[in-house]
């Protein structure tokens, strides 16, 4: 076997692993240590010696074996004694059954995983919090992994992770579905942390950030996990045609230097067509379903700008009335500026500098430089080169991302170079 | 030896008045530095800060510390990225050398301190 291949298997396996554990003896925080040490002593024997014949079983009886000694070594000797009873009545036939109630297998596997998102993406944690720990416990990957993802010393994120799991032990969570009533709500904070997730990889994929792991792949592989463990909620089918008809634009989102294309200007025959194809069918299967949520409505403007076949072709009527469904369910700062530009391309730029002229105080000054950059683009459609640029500048002294400043620099210069134009 | 290679905000001012192609060249000039350093395992971290404008700056007042909006020193005198190399002050000089060729306005370079103690020899 491959290393390659072995990895691909051992995330996988993480949380079906670490979700059997758990439900056998609670304590969350040790069994996730436990897998861990598992996972990363597989990494170093399956390459070498091959495959076992039960995965899963092998990596249960590792971290149970792990989970036994630091027990041992605490130095709890009753507490000790009693883990070993109970792991002894408990856990025997399942490590040695490979048929039997493995992880993984049948409905309690999917339970279990969906446990585990719950408690990693827990109210009570930071939503930078929740993202570490899911990536770790669901997403399987090491503290290493992510500390490179987030850009921050491991020591960093290992502290940060050790803070989450103290955090959701001082909680009392016990490693159980939360009660039917509550599931709705905290699948809303679930949902956001992959998003999140799923944001911090997408704004970052360019430059001198290309060696991180992929975490906008990663965010789409654990939300696929997550629908898989709830397949009825339609936000999270909305949100996953959300990733895929997004992520479907990134070989045209950057050029050859890494500068950033705004959409009206990418290639669209680089748009990936099997993730734009899935994203459409599942967003058409999921619409209509039930309650329309943001993430569907949004889903859905991606949609129309993924069936236009150049971006003439853009449907902007149909684009503005999602921003009005959009800001019906979910209004906000952000979704005022997306439909003021769609309504400029419907009912020409004045009127979206007119919407950009009602938002608040609060709005601008948190936005400053969104705001500043769509004014921008609207007084270039309005043909005022002279406020568009002086709008260009703000936005980009405004701005904390970098190629994002170059690019409005690029617009602002542009403007200069050919005034009136 | 680690070397700090400073640039300051009159860069990203000169950026308002350069044509298109200027700021490219800027981005790809960059570009290059940064996995030209990396390739050669010099680089140690590449920070860059927002525009200084956006600063804020804490004075005392009469023995209570004030927020005041932006930079301490003047903008075009702001700190506003830097690099540190793992390299002697020779390579740091020409690293900086090939960004001052370009932008036209002066960059530091200047060595880390440690935390070991010099040898007695």
């Amino acid at each position: 076997v491959t290393p390659g291949r072995v990895e691909d298997l051992l995330r996988e396996l993480a949380p079906q692993v670490l979700g059997a554990l758990a439900r056998r003896h609670g304590q969350f925080d040790q069994c996730e240590d436990a897998v861990q040490e598992a996972l990363l002593a597989a990494a170093v024997q399956w390459p070498a010696e091959g495959l076992p014949r039960n995965p899963a079983a092998w990596l249960t009886t590792v971290a149970q074996r792990s989970l036994v000694d630091h027990r041992r070594s605490d130095g709890a000797r009753r507490r000790r004694e009693e883990a070993l009873a109970a792991l002894e009545v408990r856990t025997g036939p399942a490590a040695a059954d490979p048929g039997g109630d493995g992880p993984g297998h049948g409905a309690s596997g999917t339970d279990d995983t969906l446990t585990l998102f719950f408690l990693c993406c827990h109210p009570s944690l930071p939503p930078r919090s929740q993202l570490a720990l899911t990536l770790r416990a669901v997403g399987g990957l090491t503290t290493a992994e992510i500390a490179a993802a987030f850009l921050v010393p491991p020591g960093t994120m290992a502290r940060r992770i050790h803070r989450a799991k103290q955090g959701i032990r001082d909680a009392g969570t016990t490693f159980t579905l939360p009660a039917p009533a509550d599931r709705a709500a905290r699948l809303d904070v679930v949902r956001q942390a992959l998003y999140l997730m799923f944001n911090e990889g997408y704004t970052a994929s360019s430059g001198a950030a290309l060696q991180r792991p992929d975490l906008t792949a990663e965010a789409i592989r654990l939300t696929r996990l997550l629908r898989r463990a709830a397949p009825q909620d339609g936000e999270t089918g909305g949100l996953l045609a959300l990733m895929l008809l997004t992520d479907a634009r990134r070989a045209a989102r950057t050029d050859a230097h890494g500068a950033i294309v705004p959409l009206a200007d990418q290639r669209r025959d680089l748009w990936d067509r099997d993730d734009v194809a899935e994203g459409l069918a599942l967003l058409h299967r999921t619409l209509g379903a039930g309650p329309v949520g943001p993430f569907q409505v949004q889903a859905a403007i991606a949609a129309v700008h993924a069936e236009a076949t150049d971006a003439a072709a853009t449907d902007w009527p149909q684009i503005l009335a999602l921003y009005d469904v959009l800001t019906h369910v979910a209004p906000g700062p952000l979704v005022t500026l997306s439909r003021a530009v769609a309504l400029a391309m419907v009912h020409g730029p004045r009127a979206g500098l007119a919407v950009v002229g009602t938002l608040d105080d609060a709005a601008r000054t948190a936005h400053t430089h969104r705001v500043a950059a769509v004014r921008a683009h609207l007084l270039e459609l309005a043909g005022d080169a002279d406020g568009a640029r002086r709008a260009y500048l703000t936005a980009a002294r405004r701005t904390a991302s970098l190629p994002e400043q170059r690019y409005l620099r690029m617009r602002a210069a542009a403007l200069r170079a050919a005034p009136g134009g | 030896v680690k070397y700090l290679i400073m640039m300051f905000g009159c860069a990203g001012q000169e950026m308002q008045t350069r044509s298109p192609e200027w700021i490219a060249g800027m981005g790809t000039l960059m570009q290059t530095l940064e996995a030209e350093m990396r390739e050669a395992g010099e680089l140690v971290s590449s920070v860059g800060l927002v525009d200084p404008s956006a600063a804020v700056t804490v004075r005392p007042d009469a023995g209570t510390p004030v927020t005041v909006d932006g930079p301490f020193a003047e903008i075009k005198e702001s700190l506003a990225g830097y690099w540190v190399v793992e390299a002697d002050q020779q390579r740091a000089v020409e690293i900086a050398s090939r960004v001052v060729e370009y932008v036209g306005h002066p960059m530091e370079v200047r060595r880390l301190m440690h935390e070991g103690t010099p040898s007695e020899a």
